[in-house]
């Protein structure tokens, strides 16, 4: 079943090493779509995700920074990474090879034609 | 704020949940409504006052769920203008209890259920084996136990 969703999702995908994709309400951490590989819990990754992305936010906010428009974590075996528009945060979640540059462009672009 | 329970089991998942899901109450009753352990509140009326209406909800929804769905409804999520409430059931070799927390903008709804989940295996796995003894609850023994269990979280007689 497809959504207004599943394109922006499939494109992120289609990225090397890229093991899942979603896209996630900021204030409720519910997952709205994904795209997923096996062994992603996805529910968890858009909890967790969101409410990281919600405080960097917040927190470029209160440092005076303006908009925060990308966010990345790195950790031993692989990245997160979030951009987000209109209270909804694309989290794609990538291994540590992935060409992150890519990913970046990727997702700034998709997360500016969110609804 | 501290967490006082009834059974001294249920006080470490309950502390790890409060502090990780950050929520600002937090209530474990039996399904006839006698409190297990609270977090967050300060006076026992006000415990009293979520209990009831708390079992009621969750009998109520559970029967809605089985007539729509042919099983209970798994949690129910209420969201207010600055805080959510969330009721779900948490299976125990114990029996079932009911639990009840209610967070602001310091958590959201999929941590919630994200830390539930935990909480309840964790809950799950500290009860004690033997079994609940099922006593049908008689009125005049209901509000005996429901005072001694108020009594034991709030420190008075």
């Amino acid at each position: 079943m497809s959504s207004p969703f599943t394109a922006i999702l499939s494109s992120l995908t289609r990225q090397r090493g890229v093991r899942a994709s979603l896209v996630v309400d900021e204030n409720d951490g519910i997952v709205v779509d994904s795209n997923l590989q096996i062994g992603q819990d996805g529910d968890k990754v858009a909890a967790l995700a969101a409410s990281l992305y919600r405080k960097a936010r917040l927190s470029a906010k209160a440092a005076r920074l303006g908009t925060a428009t990308f966010m990345q974590l790195e950790a031993e075996r692989g990245r997160i990474c979030a951009a987000g528009r209109n209270d909804l945060v694309l989290v794609v979640v990538a291994d540590p090879a992935a060409n992150i540059g890519m990913i970046r462009v990727e997702m700034i672009k998709a997360a500016g034609a969110l609804p | 704020m501290s967490i006082t329970a009834v059974e001294p089991w249920v006080e470490a998942p309950l502390r790890k949940f409060v502090e990780e899901a950050r929520t600002v109450l937090a209530l474990l009753l039996h399904p006839s409504g006698q409190v297990i352990a609270q977090f967050g509140f300060a006076r026992a009326a006000a415990v009293m006052s979520a209990c009831a209406p708390a079992a009621a909800i969750h009998a109520s929804s559970g029967e809605l769920g089985r007539q729509l769905d042919g099983r209970p409804f798994r949690g129910l999520h209420h969201a207010g203008r600055d805080r959510q409430l969330y009721i779900a059931e948490a299976a125990t070799p114990r029996g079932a209890f009911i639990f009840l927390t209610v967070f602001d903008q310091e958590s959201s709804l999929g941590l919630v259920r994200m830390y539930f989940d935990e909480f309840s295996r964790s809950l799950a796995a500290n009860a004690p084996s033997a079994p609940r003894r099922e006593e049908p609850v008689l009125e005049e023994k209901f509000e005996h136990e429901l005072n001694k269990n108020l009594a034991a979280l709030f420190g008075r007689g």
